[in-house]
């Protein structure tokens, strides 16, 4: 081969007069350790580094999915607990409005259980004072007519022992009625 | 008037070395070589070292190591390829290395040159894709693949007068020339660059030193630029590999 581009590239050397290979010409050592390391490294390369960076990429790239799909997995959970526990929320205010709610019922009913008991009570009271009242009046009435009778009895008797004129008797009716009245006070 | 005594060195001073082991054999090994040598031992050291304990959580080489891997499966193979094509990484991973690794040489202090700027190196690893996809081509579509190129479909038979003869020369002498060629020619040309800058800076550093500034700055704007040169040329060449092998397995797309 150095032979085809020598003939064609031949250069001659100014300085020496010696006629020297033009220096692009390919040289046969140079061609063969060139071969030697190209083999060397593309044989090496593929048997030990490419694959090692390879399965270093693909597993970390695996890795990276793996938590991915788990991160978004938990997402996903997370998203479904709190929509539990919104719901749980929600059932809590709902239970918690009820149970406010039955106990504002519960001391209604209560108060107006007592005020119904109060106004029973009250209403009683009033009755058996009335009932008092009306007792007291009636024994005061009897009591009355028996000193009125008593009296009467007393006044006949006076005036059945004296002679009166007109205007002791009048005097003594105004005594008697004056009696009367002050006994009813 | 100044540069009128400079005198840039003879080509071959800049591009052949002397054999420093092996002398006038085969298998001579000499600055090219060497060089070629030591970039395979630190790719294999870099990414088999690195690579011996993955964690889930990355350390900073791991990281390196993962992004590479990635820049490369996904960015060329299955991107250009296919979807399944994963069984091609790690051939389009080491060529992309071994290319980088080579073409950084260039800026590294006291080496600064590329072994991708001497033929033999491009020229192999074009003849090698060259061969692959010539392989993968007929073990995929037998004898369609050649066909498919010499006559596309939908276009019109009295064209095939001119579109055959272009993609034969396309298909078996431009792209791998062109594949070969495009990495030599940048890689030589950012050396030469280099190269002629350094020794202006030199030669002014010594006759007139207060314009020695400008090839200097040039020298590191340039050096940086080449360091974008050495990563796109690898890229370059990977991408152009993976495009003719998705091209000899899905000729139709």
């Amino acid at each position: 081969m150095n032979v085809v581009f020598a003939a064609l590239l031949v250069s001659e050397n100014a300085n020496d007069g010696v006629k020297a290979s033009n220096p692009i010409l390919p040289e046969t050592t140079e061609i063969v350790w060139s071969v030697v390391a190209f083999v060397l490294v593309f044989a090496v390369l593929a048997w030990k580094a490419w694959p090692a960076i390879s399965k270093s990429l693909s597993d970390r790239e695996a890795k990276i999915r793996a938590d991915l799909d788990a991160a978004e997995g938990a997402r996903v959970e997370a998203e479904s607990s709190l929509e539990t526990y919104k719901q749980q929320l929600a059932d809590a205010r709902g239970d918690a409005g009820r149970i406010i709610d039955e106990a504002r019922q519960a001391a209604d009913d209560v108060r107006r259980e007592l005020i119904a008991r109060a106004e029973a009570d009250a209403a009683d009271l009033r009755t058996r004072a009335q009932e008092d009242i009306r007792q007291a009046t009636e024994r005061a009435m009897v009591d009355l007519q028996a000193r009125l009778a008593d009296l009467s009895i007393e006044l006949a008797q006076r005036i059945v022992e004296r002679n009166l004129d007109r205007d002791t008797q009048i005097a003594l009716i105004e005594s008697y009625i004056n009696e009367v009245a002050s006994t009813q006070k | 008037m100044l540069l009128a005594a400079f005198e840039f060195p003879h080509i071959d001073e800049l591009f052949r070395w002397k054999g420093l082991f092996f002398g006038d054999t085969a298998y001579e090994i000499n600055k090219t070589s060497l060089l070629v040598l030591i970039s395979s031992v630190m790719i294999l050291l870099i990414f088999v070292g690195g690579s011996r304990r993955m964690r889930l959580i990355p350390t900073k080489l791991q990281s390196i190591l993962e992004m590479t891997f990635e820049f490369i499966d996904h960015g060329i193979t299955r991107d250009v390829v296919g979807k399944d094509a994963g069984r091609f990484t790690p051939f389009l991973g080491s060529l992309f290395l071994f290319i980088l690794f080579l073409n950084f040489w260039e800026i590294v202090p006291f080496i600064q040159f590329p072994p991708t700027a001497r033929f033999a190196i491009p020229l192999y690893l074009a003849l090698q894709t060259y061969f692959i996809y010539w392989y993968l081509g007929f073990r995929h579509n037998g004898y369609r693949y050649l066909t498919g190129h010499l006559f596309p479909a939908g276009v019109p038979k009295a064209l095939y007068i001119l579109v055959t003869p272009i993609e034969l020369v396309q298909i078996v002498i431009v792209r791998p020339f062109s594949l070969a060629v495009r990495l030599l020619a940048n890689m030589m040309a950012g050396h030469i660059l280099l190269t002629a800058l350094a020794l202006l800076t030199a030669y002014a550093l010594e006759n007139a030193p207060i314009i020695a500034i400008g090839p200097f700055l040039l020298n590191v704007g340039v050096t940086g630029f080449e360091l974008l040169v050495g990563f796109l040329q690898a890229y370059i060449f990977t991408l152009l590999t993976a495009v003719y092998i998705a091209d000899s397995i899905h000729p139709d797309h």
